[in-house]
């Protein structure tokens, strides 16, 4: 009950303002950022749900009492029964031993006669011992010779599912996670270091003024339905994303045509150099559909990747098959993929201890722990992602506009302990872009940790211990209440009394996303290539700065990559020293699975699950 | 005197409680979580505002008692000052729960049929919403906080004890000491006082030290859901609520609020089922004597 109207309310949220926009781009970008989370914050209240179910008891029990009592009872008595049971069965064993024996001492009348059935017995036992002895020799021969064999599916548990298929129209990074580069592929792709490689197209140009893109397509190329995939598929596909105004079309700016110049070439229009063009192309706006095809998108799908979806059950499972007709170099190297969605951490984690998943990802750091130890049969990595945990400060509160505040919490928060408390894969960030998106640059050193110097602007902003200053912090519940307790603590000495309120998620996006009431807030901002909300005024931070916004559009107006990155870099840096947040950390993921499977994706994981490599050996006889 | 007189009863109800063994349990387990709870107001091993994110889920050692949680914050700390928040909740349930069921039952044994027929059925229905629930709705427009367990809690004891207390009122209610008392022109009110609530004081009595205990239970279980007590303010709830997502790595910070927990809800069954008895004139014959 709680997660249907939870996560109905939040797509809500991000319905509203993803098709109605007025708004423009912001609300667009906002909306996908809270798409993201909505996921998890869903899964969160799965849990909520399977935790409500239990506590009903406890309110069960409340009204009645008696009714309770009795039931605890029973169980006790039937426990006590079951003991009992198994007494008694262990008793009637040996019993039954006993006058066996018994009637075999009567049976063995003559003597001889039992002299000869036991030497028998002897020589059938001697001979069943040796013979086990000489089978098992064997094997440890066998043993030695033993092959790596190729399992024929791999299982892999993942957090976030999705509800349908229709990643044309349904939000969530869960869709792109297991449909991009499996089952339907993109005009570009990117790797897993985030960076934009060949796809359907080979190789493009473009003019020496970025607005025009040329793209020379592979030869050969068709679906999973047998379909021929050429130019004009393409074509369609970006036409239909625009005029249609599917999901994430928004990203495609100054976006002017596109059309198929032969069977193997397609060239693309801007009104204007757009910067991100291919990365974004490399996402959704650049997947290609089958033109010709007529399928129930939100079911099925027929795309020309190395897998094709043999069966889904909507927040359970997807399977994947291997898409005989694939015409490309990244054939699928195990038959079936079953990807299994938990919502409980726990329930996760013991999936991969019983063997019914071979990989999990994500799972929380510390509860991997018992896999870390147990290194001879699991492996536990993390990979590089572009999750930034913001706590942002609003830059036109009325307690936070100050800037000493907001500077003196940056030197005031220990990001190494942070990390630490959380396991110690994550990095620490100084800026608002990650190291897997461009214009990163290192920059901790702006802020580093520094309680006295901390202690001074608060003292200079007239607030110290004793008279501190009373901060509100409001995040989802989806975080945990760790990270909130953490930073109490460690703005206390400094002059700030936190005041931690953990809410629903739904919550968060009403008081902080959209009425932008609150003095903190924390959220995990996971998308790639989303610096531009640094440029927006509308946007739930409340920051302003004109150098940054001309920065940014000088970035997305580069001729070339480096010069971006380098326009980005210096945006980034005025953004982390004007302090409208602080980036208490770069989350990486951490990936959980069985010793013997190879070719796992790491880095960015959560989004980008390229598994036509994925395979798993397994040791036989 | 009255004083002395009812004192005297208040030590003889102890005595015989102290004289049985699961009595005696009780008492040294509600004592103890009493003292603990003042104790925690001016002391604990370690600040509850220390921690060390570089010695979480820590073992027990003399530093930490019980360990550290998820934040390198002492357990031990925690579950002693969680004990002032779950004795401050079980009180005012109990205190609400109890003004709330004497107020129902009263209205169920009027003379005024009208309003013992709207608040039997009223009770009836009322009944079948389960406390979560009623928490639920508050937490919407008060969020997590100390009160929406203390009224979800006081509300759903409230409606039960009263549902339990009304035969034994009812019966006194038509006795004929009530009747003749009311012939003398006794007031409704001071028949309700000297006469029907001292016959159903042993059952409600028992209700409330069994409300008790499942308002300690219910606090863990509401915070454990978010809506109980907010992040900051110490219970075992919370200390469970944090703990449990990781039991299957660190069982051991779980077992702690869970054994207290336990702990205490049998002290508080157990001391009703004795109270119960030392209470009730009839079999506590030296309450008789006095």
């Amino acid at each position: 009950m709680p997660t249907n109207s939870g996560a109905h309310g939040e797509n809500d949220a991000t319905d509203n303002k993803t098709p109605g926009t007025n708004e423009n781009e912001t609300a667009a970008k906002v909306a996908g950022g809270a798409v993201n989370a909505t996921g998890v914050s869903a899964n969160v209240s799965d849990t909520n749900a399977k935790a409500a179910g239990s506590s009903a008891d406890i309110g069960d029990s409340g009204v009645n009492t008696d009714a309770h009592d009795n039931s605890s009872v029973k169980a006790s008595k039937n426990a006590a029964g079951s003991t009992d049971e198994t007494l008694n069965a262990h008793v009637k064993g040996v019993s039954g031993g006993n006058a066996s024996g018994v009637n075999g001492g009567k049976a063995g009348k003559g003597k001889k006669k039992g002299w000869i059935w036991a030497i028998v017995a002897a020589v059938v036992v001697v001979a069943l011992i040796v013979a086990f002895v000489v089978i098992r020799g064997n094997q440890k021969v066998s043993d030695g010779m033993a092959r790596m064999h190729k399992s024929d599916s791999v299982t892999v548990g993942l957090k976030l599912a999705p509800t349908n298929l229709d990643i044309r129209n349904q939000s969530g990074s869960s869709l792109d996670q297991v449909l991009v580069g499996n089952v339907y592929e993109g005009l570009v792709a990117r790797d897993s270091n985030n960076k934009v490689v060949p796809g359907l197209a080979k190789s493009w140009e473009k003019n020496a003024d970025g607005t025009s893109y040329t793209f020379h397509l592979n030869r050969g190329m068709n679906f999973s339905n047998g379909d021929k995939l050429d130019a004009n598929d393409v074509a369609w596909s970006i036409n239909e994303l625009m005029t249609r105004h599917y999901h994430d079309s928004e990203s495609l700016m100054n976006f002017k045509s596109v059309t198929a110049t032969d069977a193997d070439t397609v060239k693309l229009d801007l009104t204007a150099p757009y910067a991100n063009l291919l990365w974004e192309l490399a996402c959704r706006p650049g997947l290609v559909f089958d033109k010709n095809a007529n399928y129930d998108m939100k079911t099925q799908a027929v795309g020309s990747g190395p897998y094709t979806v043999a069966k889904f059950v909507p927040n359970d499972s997807i399977t994947l098959k291997a898409n005989p007709k694939y015409w490309g170099e990244h054939k699928a190297k195990t038959p079936t993929i079953v990807l299994r969605y938990f919502g409980d951490d726990n329930a996760a984690v013991n999936a991969l201890k019983s063997g019914d998943v071979q990989v999990l990802a994500p799972v929380t750091e510390n509860l991997a722990e018992p896999f870390v130890k147990d290194s001879e049969h699991y492996r536990v990595a993390a990979g590089d992602d572009t999750d930034k945990y913001v706590l942002a400060m609003n830059s036109k509160g009325v307690k936070t506009s100050d800037v000493r505040v907001r500077q003196a919490i940056r030197y005031a928060i220990g990001h190494k302990q942070l990390i630490a408390s959380r396991g110690g894969a994550d990095k620490p960030l100084g800026g608002p872009i990650p190291s897997l998106d461009p214009g990163y640059e290192d920059l901790t050193g702006l802020y580093p940790h520094n309680v006295d110097k901390a202690k001074a602007l608060m003292k200079e902003a007239d607030y110290t211990p004793d008279h501190p200053l009373e901060l509100r912090l409001t995040y989802a519940n989806t975080y945990g209440t760790e990270l909130g307790d953490q930073l109490r603590s460690q703005l206390k000495p400094i002059g700030i009394d936190l005041k931690v309120n953990v809410v629903e998620f739904s919550t968060w996006l009403q008081d902080v996303l959209k009425n932008k009431d609150y003095d903190l807030s924390m959220v995990d901002h996971n998308e790639s290539h989303d610096f531009s909300q640094w440029t927006q005024d509308s946007y739930y931070y409340n920051y302003s700065n004109q150098k940054v916004k001309e920065y940014y559009n000088y970035a997305m107006a580069a001729s070339s990559d480096s010069q971006r990155d380098a326009l980005l870099a210096k945006a980034a840096r005025v953004v982390s020293e004007d302090a409208p947040a602080d980036w208490l950390f770069n989350y990486r993921i951490t990936t959980a699975m069985k010793a013997g499977v190879q070719g796992f994706p790491l880095n960015l994981n959560q989004t980008l699950l390229p598994l036509y490599n994925v395979r798993c050996m397994t040791t036989v006889k | 005197m009255t004083k002395s007189k009812s004192s005297s009863k208040f030590s003889i109800v102890l005595r015989l409680i102290w004289r049985r063994g699961e009595g005696k349990f009780a008492l040294i387990v509600l004592a103890s979580w009493v003292v603990v709870s003042l104790v925690s107001l001016v002391w604990t091993p370690q600040s509850l505002w220390a921690t060390d994110g570089y010695h979480v889920w820590a073992k027990p050692s003399v530093a930490h008692w019980l360990g550290t949680d998820g934040t390198g914050a002492d357990v031990f700390s925690w579950l002693m000052a969680g004990a002032r928040t779950n004795l401050f909740i079980a009180i005012l349930a109990v205190v609400f729960a109890g003004a709330l069921g004497i107020l129902l039952m009263s209205a169920m044994v009027s003379r005024n049929s009208a309003l013992s027929n709207v608040s039997v059925v009223a009770v009836d229905a009322l009944i079948s919403i389960p406390t979560v629930l009623i928490a639920l709705i508050l937490a919407v427009p008060m969020g997590a906080s100390v009160a929406v367990v203390i009224i979800a809690c006081g509300i759903g004891y409230g409606l039960n004890l009263a549902r339990i207390a009304r035969p034994q009122a009812l019966l006194a209610a038509n006795s004929d000491y009530v009747g003749s008392a009311l012939s003398y022109g006794a007031s409704g009110f001071s028949v309700m006082l000297h006469h029907i609530l001292p016959n159903a004081m042993p059952t409600i009595m028992v209700q409330l030290s069994l409300s008790a205990g499942t308002a300690v239970l219910a606090e863990s279980g509401l915070t454990y859901l978010g809506f109980g007590v907010p992040s900051g303010v110490p219970s075992w709830g919370h200390s469970l609520a944090t703990s449990v997502k990781f039991i299957n790595v660190y069982p051991l910070t779980v077992l702690w609020p869970g054994l207290i927990v336990t702990i205490v809800v049998v002290a508080l069954n157990v001391f009703g089922d004795v109270l119960r008895d030392a209470i009730d004139p009839v079999t506590n014959p030296e309450l008789r004597r006095s």
